[in-house]
């Protein structure tokens, strides 16, 4: 397999979140799709570090960190989530507009 | 040969379950495609010869961020979003802004066409352990503050207001 193979996959697969992120009307969807474009920059820093610097693992490192913050992203987007459901009673992003405080 | 089967069953099984994730009308149904496409995710790692971060990302990914938004989709939910559409109106523009991602992004692949692997996977685990405590140490530590603080977030936007 060549690099351009995961380049390739990788790019679908944010081109998939990108489009989830821009139609996605749930806002538990979007994080999803969000999630989905996380990952294809995972993808990019694994192949990278594979296959044109494989002397050393700054690629695997980046990607420790970036499946952390996305732990960290991921929990207060859903805590928010839950205290907007609590306050309006809608999941739609389209509803949410009183979010002045 | 074995290794063109095994990209193109974990690529298949990745793309398939994003357009799921993207396109299920019940967010259920979104939510553990959501599961299948990550675990697809930490297939390709595996493939790549990163076998640390396909632990990370089975542990995290999988186990962790899958479960807790599988436990909101439960939580916030209603009868009516069975029935009700799940895609706004804008989605041509989204398709062609798609496109053009897409398109650029072929143009920055074309570049790297042909670049093969040239060693054998190796354990990285070991050279990662070097970085995380060298080169990246403050990173690192950087990292338990954030962690630190979206935890106190969390606890304070989930918790019930007292009126």
């Amino acid at each position: 397999m060549t690099l351009e193979h995961y380049l390739a996959l990788s790019a679908i697969l944010f081109a998939i979140g990108l489009f989830g992120v821009l139609t996605r009307r749930n806002i538990i969807g979007i994080l999803m799709s969000v999630e989905l474009m996380l990952n294809a920059a995972n993808i990019n820093f694994a192949a990278f570090n594979r296959f044109l610097h494989f002397d050393a693992a700054v690629g695997n490192t980046s990607v420790i960190f970036i499946i952390t913050l996305a732990a960290a992203e991921v929990v207060v987007g859903l805590a928010l989530v839950m205290a907007i459901y609590k306050n309006l009673h809608t999941v739609y992003v389209e509803k949410y507009n009183i979010l002045k405080g | 040969m074995i290794e063109q089967i095994t990209f193109g069953m974990l690529a298949s099984v990745v793309i398939l379950a994003a357009l799921g994730v993207v396109l299920m009308r019940k967010v259920m149904h979104s939510a553990l495609c959501l599961g299948l496409c990550l675990a697809g995710v930490a297939g390709i790692f595996a493939s790549l010869g990163s076998d640390f971060i396909f632990g990370a990302q089975i542990l995290v990914y999988v186990g962790g961020i899958a479960v807790l938004i599988l436990f909101v989709v439960l939580l916030a939910g209603q009868a009516s979003d069975l029935v009700v559409r799940q895609i706004n109106e804008q989605w041509l523009a989204a398709v062609l802004i798609c496109m053009i991602f897409l398109w650029s992004f072929a143009k920055i692949a074309v570049q790297f066409a042909g670049a093969r692997a040239l060693t054998d996977p190796a354990p990285t685990t070991k050279a990662i352990a070097g970085l995380l405590l060298g080169d990246y140490a403050v990173p690192f530590e950087m990292t338990s503050l954030i962690l630190l603080v979206s935890m106190v977030g969390a606890v304070i936007f989930g918790r019930r207001k007292v009126s």
